[in-house]
């Protein structure tokens, strides 16, 4: 089986750092990015299986982000998992168009549990 | 003798890191003992409006309570203590630190120097300062302190720092009583 990747957009370089060390010790290839405004680069250079999408993103915003990401063709078919603190998470995941959504603080185990159901489908 | 042993006991570690300490962090938690006569205290660099997340985070790692610190908080062995975020941690004396929004100091909030200096004058040598990876010179001084004060002085092997810069630095302006690499950390501190 080909190494999964994750493509994880946050700004907060702690998560970011801590979700990397754990994706990766269970054999994920994780790419990160502190900004989303370039996400159809990112998304087209890195080819990620799964997307983890933080809500206060610099510059776009995830709502933003991912609508722009689910408007293309090409890139709809990318699970997008939601990450928010905002107690109107399922709100804004649907405005995102995100398949999914964790709210933040997150369990570690349950972060990773939704990752590999996307990635089984 | 046994008076020598008692004066010079750990009564707190204080470890400071920024860029690529968290790798070094997780490891360390997990293969620490159940049960510490001393806190441990974390200075980590964060983005201003981090929330509780990495206590949270840091939880889900190690039995051992993770607390974030507040304003006036009783410090107690056998914790884990994180700064939050865009606070600078003092001790007033061996039993309560308080936060402190001072200016920044080597463009940090935490910095580390401001709480291994405070650390250095409260616990002078029952204190263990320890300096990971990170991509600035904080530290650095306040290490230098604590040896002043007869603390113990850790550093990372800067060959087994993500970012080398931070221990390189170190070593070369402190004398150090131990060079640590990621995978003895716990194994010093367990020992003490």
């Amino acid at each position: 089986m080909s190494t999964k990747k994750i493509l994880i957009f946050d700004d907060d370089t702690t998560i970011l750092e801590i979700i990397t060390i754990i994706f990766e010790e269970n054999g994920y290839q994780v790419e990160i990015s502190e900004t989303s405004h370039d996400i159809l680069e990112k998304v087209s250079q890195f080819q990620p299986d799964v997307i983890l999408m933080d809500n206060w993103i610099p510059k776009i915003g995830g709502v933003q982000a991912t609508q722009l990401l689910k408007s293309h063709e090409e890139f709809r078919s990318i699970p997008v998992i939601y990450v928010t603190a905002n107690n109107d998470i399922v709100r804004l995941a649907q405005e995102a168009q995100a398949d999914d959504y964790v709210a933040k603080p997150f369990n570690l185990d349950d972060l990773e549990e939704k990752v590999a159901k996307y990635l089984q489908e | 003798m046994i008076m020598e042993t008692e004066n010079t006991k750990t009564e707190l570690v204080v470890i400071g890191g920024s860029a690529g300490s968290l790798q070094v962090i997780l490891e360390m938690l997990k293969k620490l003992k159940d049960e510490l006569s001393f806190p441990i205290v974390l200075i980590l660099h964060r983005k201003a409006y981090s929330t509780n997340i990495l206590q949270t985070l840091l939880q889900q790692f190690i039995s051992i309570e993770v607390v974030e610190i507040d304003d006036k908080t009783e410090i107690q062995n056998n914790k884990v203590y994180v700064v939050p975020a865009d606070y600078h941690l003092l001790f007033e004396n061996k039993h309560m630190m308080s936060l402190d929004f001072s200016e920044k100091m080597n463009y940090s909030r935490p910095s580390i120097d401001v709480t291994f200096k405070s650390a250095a004058e409260v616990y002078g040598k029952n204190l263990v300062g320890v300096l990971l990876s990170g991509a600035n010179a904080d530290g650095v001084e306040g290490l230098g302190f604590i040896k002043k004060n007869k603390g113990k002085v850790w550093i990372q092997e800067p060959e087994t720092a993500e970012v080398d810069y931070m221990p390189r630095h170190a070593l070369q302006e402190v004398s150090c009583d131990l060079i640590i690499k990621p995978d003895t950390l716990a194994d010093h501190i367990n020992k003490q």
